[in-house]
């Protein structure tokens, strides 16, 4: 079942982005129809004109998803799903003429050659500008300066098209035939391509760790894979083209036995370190530039032209060829479409980085699947599960070891015979390290349980400690003035200010991470607390105490039902916070959880993994405020209406 | 003009617009990845900008904690080379489909090493008993993959060692603390930190009979190494000069260690466990057929991620530039 909404995702995502559609068109319907009921009766800036408009969260929601169904590629591949594989097509192509493209102006604005020249000239001129008459005698001085016009004149003789070799000009006119019958097929059509069976029990997109299927699947694909074939041969011919002129050789010979010449200088004669490192290092960067010269890498501009025509040429055919294709590809891929790498085609853009909806919920039942054996969790760990726990390891951790140790007596030794004999001391030491038997009890862990627990525990040990103290300090002077120094000081330190202490004080267990996040919850609930209660009302705690009521009756009965709104306002702020920073404390010491999850498919690039980690943490996040507005709705109905 | 002329025009000019954007340019300057920490004598070329000379174009280094975010910042285009870069996290993005290319070997070195924490009585002969322990791991990079091969290479059951995800400097932290029994540790510092309370557990001799070894290599991305191949090459050559001119001598360890961030004592004996291969040696040891290269990132491969097919990593390791 899982395994056939695995393979049909395309499918499952055309229905579900129809009934998204459907879904948004219609809450708009109705919330037009309910707007235009309502808006006469009611009052702007009426909190009354917020509450109920399900329909607008219908839409926005809605909205949401084919947002990310757009972006992530999701609608091209529901209903276009062997578009990704002809892009690929294409790529091969464009990767076949990468190095081409790359030397010309049609791929990038200047020759490549005038860009060597340019380069070439510049390193020249500062080198010349460079020439230490300290490091190098006169006759060395002149020597060097007739060499480094030699290079220049390199670079001239390789510029002017007369120089050319016949050997590389038939090498340019085979390249350009070469090109034009990758045009030619390009235009030939589709007319008879048929995808080979091996083609096409390829696993279907984003269906397995390599997303893309590389061989073509459809007559377009085929096409442009035929067509990439014959480019790649034009490529590596062209990686062949040399310019090695003729006229140029004699120059060469001449610059060669020269470096040697100074080269050989350099080597015998008697220089103190400094000058003699200065010789070297100039001579060899004159080397360089005339290496890069002899290598034949600087044509005429006007030799390329041919080249850069047939590629343009080309571009014209891969257009057409193309056909509608590329405007589909413009309206539902957006980004800079699929990039072929040596080993497989990617997408790019926010396709890259933002996974498929379907694809994320594939993960995500993966991830959740409780059955390790079969590939379910995550490092061994399921996402959120129970298991039997023995009462006795909760014992154990509650109960003090030494305990034991202070029992009279001895350990148990083990006797002549090999037989060990426990006494009281022992079961004693058993029971406190939890090493009984006492039944077990069910017991939720994962996960996500294990981030759950750690923000519960962290919430309630700040709302237990931080509330009572935010209410004395609002009530009294002691209090007020002891705590002040303390809170204020610790408060505005962000939370990861205190992570490199936390592992040292704590160690590796929970209490560490716990401790980071009682951290942000204590703050923000005692002072949350604080303005609570030194908001209240002044007429009505006179009231109460003109009416003898005692100091406990006043602040249980009047003070904190006041600063209750206050205090609920701050558990809602207090655990988003902590959801934000649960992330950065399972950095720490990582061994289960959901940042950890995230943590570790970070470090493969992982992207599906990280979006589930992230829907995780917003959709607990969403839940833990929706019962928020719920409690506050129940314990104080009474907020904004006075 | 209908709505469906405008849409199709529109559609028309983005997707101008996007051929435009595509189109590549000559690079005018080379955005490199380089780690902290990690002493190579290729960093008194970078801080004399031998490099920004030898290639015509200025050179800008950025450091990196972490060979992943060096792939992270390639892949959004902000890096072209990265120097150094572990086989780990070149090869987990290579899994993952990124453009990226292999074009040297920048440091051969001793497997990092995991440290048992002294008092324990571990080591090599009796490892076994480490199962049931705590150990810290930075997950998926060098470090783990020299830890699973000790623990294969002495049988020591992975499934049973309770593992902590723990950068390099935390785990050093929590070996000195005791929270940990051992620690897997990459970088001069937090190695030398879990030096003073920890023994490898397997020693130099034991590794190398083990052939447990790691390598750092030099990676580009695919686009500037097709756009820019003389650059690539330039680049290496001055990387070479400069392993060639390392005589190890005081003031060139001072360089070195200033631009590392390092102590001059810690740079030393770190580039004592360093090996950087001439390019050569690269081209026969490593880059030829059945090298080094690809048999290392294909093992490699396997061990973090199953499904791997170790021949279409070796088709991103490329050697031509050292030629």
């Amino acid at each position: 079942m899982v395994d056939w909404f695995s393979d049909n995702r395309g499918l499952v995502a055309a229905l579900m982005i129809f009934s998204l559609v459907v879904l948004f068109m219609w809450a708009l319907f109705v919330g037009w129809r309910d707007t235009v009921l309502t808006s006469k009766n009611q009052v702007f800036g009426d909190p009354q004109r917020t509450s109920g408009g399900w329909y607008w969260t219908i839409c926005g929601a809605s909205t949401l998803m084919l947002v990310w169904f757009y972006f992530s590629w999701g609608i091209g591949r529901a209903y276009m799903p062997s578009a990704a594989n002809d892009m690929c097509q294409v790529a091969k192509l464009d990767e076949a003429l990468s190095p081409i493209k790359a030397a010309l102006p049609g791929g990038a604005r200047y020759y490549k050659s005038t860009l060597l020249v340019a380069r070439n000239t510049a390193q020249l001129n500062s080198i010349q500008k460079e020439l230490l008459s300290s490091a190098f005698s006169q006759a060395e001085q002149k020597l060097l300066n007739e060499l480094i016009e030699k290079i220049r004149s390199l670079m001239v003789i390789s510029s002017n098209p007369k120089n050319l070799s016949v050997e590389t000009i038939e090498k340019i006119d085979k390249l350009v035939l070469k090109l034009d019958a990758v045009s030619a097929e390009l235009l030939s059509g589709t007319q008879g391509l048929t995808p080979t069976a091996i083609a096409l029990a390829q696993p279907k997109w984003g269906t397995t760790h390599v997303e893309i299927p590389i061989a073509p699947i459809t007559p377009l694909g085929i096409l442009f894979d035929k067509g990439s074939v014959l480019a790649s041969k034009a490529a590596s011919l062209f990686q062949t083209i040399k310019n090695h002129a003729p006229a140029s050789k004699v120059v060469i010979e001449e610059l060669k036995s020269d470096i040697t010449v100074l080269k050989n200088a350099n080597e015998i004669g008697e220089f103190n370190g400094g000058i003699k490192a200065q010789r070297v290092a100039y001579v060899k960067s004159l080397e360089r530039i005339f290496r890069r010269l002899d290598d034949g890498t600087i044509f005429p501009a006007n030799s390329l032209e041919g080249i850069n025509a047939a590629i343009a040429r080309l571009d014209g055919a891969r257009e057409i060829a193309q056909g509608n294709f590329q405007l589909m590809q413009a309206l539902f891929f957006p980004g800079p479409g699929v990039v072929k790498s040596r080993t497989q085609c990617s997408e790019q853009g926010s396709a890259r980085w933002l996974p498929k909806p379907t694809d994320v919920i594939a993960t995500f039942l993966k991830l959740a699947n409780p059955d390790i054996n079969s590939g379910g969790g995550y490092k061994g760990v399921p996402l959120l599960w129970w298991e039997w726990k023995p009462i006795a390891g909760f014992v154990g951790f509650f109960v003090p070891n030494w305990i034991a140790d202070f029992w009279p007596g001895d350990y148990a030794r083990h006797r002549v015979d090999g037989s060990i004999e426990l006494n009281l001391k022992d079961k004693i030491l058993q029971f406190a390290t939890g090493k009984i038997h006492l039944g077990s009890v069910p017991a939720l862990h994962g996960h996500l349980w294990d981030s759950v627990f750690r923000v519960l525990v962290a919430m309630i040990l700040g709302v237990v400690l931080g509330v009572p103290l935010g209410l004395f300090m609002g009530v009294s002077r002691f209090f007020k003035s002891f705590f002040d120094p303390l809170i204020e000081i610790y408060r505005p330190v962000p939370p990861l200010a205190w992570a490199p202490l936390i592992l040292t004080i704590f160690g590796i267990t929970d209490d560490g991470k716990v401790f980071l996040l009682f951290m942000v919850a204590f703050a923000i609930m005692v002072i949350s607390a604080r303005t609570g209660a030194s908001g209240t009302q002044l007429s009505k705690i006179r009231a109460s105490h003109s009416l003898g009521a005692s100091d406990r009756q006043i602040m249980w009965n009047v003070i904190f039902p006041n600063a209750l709104p206050e205090i609920l306002t701050g558990i809602r702020i207090a655990i988003g916070v902590c959801w934000g920073t649960l992330v950065a404390a399972e950095i720490l010491a990582g061994t289960t959880g959901v940042g950890f999850i995230e943590n570790i498919a970070r470090t493969v690039s992982d992207y599906e993994l990280i979006w589930v980690t992230i829907l995780i943490m917003g959709i607990l996040g969403l839940l833990f405020d929706v019962f928020m507005r719920l409690l506050i709705k129940r314990t104080i109905p009474w907020r904004g209406q006075g | 003009m209908t709505i469906v002329r405008k849409i199709g025009a529109l559609a028309a000019a983005s997707a101008i617009f996007l051929m435009a954007s595509s189109a590549v340019y000559a690079a005018d300057k080379l955005n490199a990845a380089f780690f902290l920490e990690w002493a190579t004598p290729n960093q008194i070329a970078k801080v004399e900008k031998t490099y920004d000379k030898a290639l015509g174009v200025p050179v800008t280094w950025t450091d990196f904690k972490t060979g992943v975010a060096m792939t992270e910042a390639m892949l959004s285009g902000d890096i072209d080379i990265s120097y150094s870069q572990g086989l780990a996290p070149f090869v987990t993005a290579i899994q993952q489909g990124a453009p990226l290319k292999m074009v040297g070997i920048a440091v051969v070195y001793e497997a990092n090493d995991c440290f048992v924490k002294n008092g324990l009585g571990i080591d090599a002969s009796n490892a076994s008993e480490l199962e049931g322990k705590t150990v810290a791991v930075p997950l998926n990079t060098m470090a783990d993959y020299a830890f699973r091969r000790y623990m294969t290479t002495l049988q020591v059951d992975i499934s049973k060692l309770k593992i902590v995800d723990q950068a390099p400097a935390d785990g050093a932290q929590s070996l000195a603390d005791g929270l940990v029994q051992m620690a897997c540790i990459f970088g001069g510092s937090s190695s030398k930190a879990a030096r003073e309370v920890g023994t490898p557990i397997m020693n130099k001799q034991q590794k190398i009979r083990a052939g447990i070894g790691s390598f750092d290599v030099i990676s580009v991305t695919e686009k500037f190494a097709t756009e820019n191949p003389e650059l690539v090459r330039a680049f290496l050559e001055v990387t070479e000069e400069a392993n060639q001119a390392w005589t190890a001598s005081d003031v060139q360890v001072a360089k070195v260690a200033a631009d590392a961030g390092m102590k001059l004592d810690t740079t030393k004996a770190q580039m004592a466990d360093f090996i950087f291969p001439t390019a050569k040696e690269q081209l026969e040891q490593y880059f030829g057929k059945g090298g080094l290269a690809a048999s290392a990132a294909a093992s490699l491969g396997m061990v973090f991620s199953g499904d791997s097919d170790g021949s279409k990593i070796a088709k991103t390791i490329d050697g031509s530039f050292l030629k």
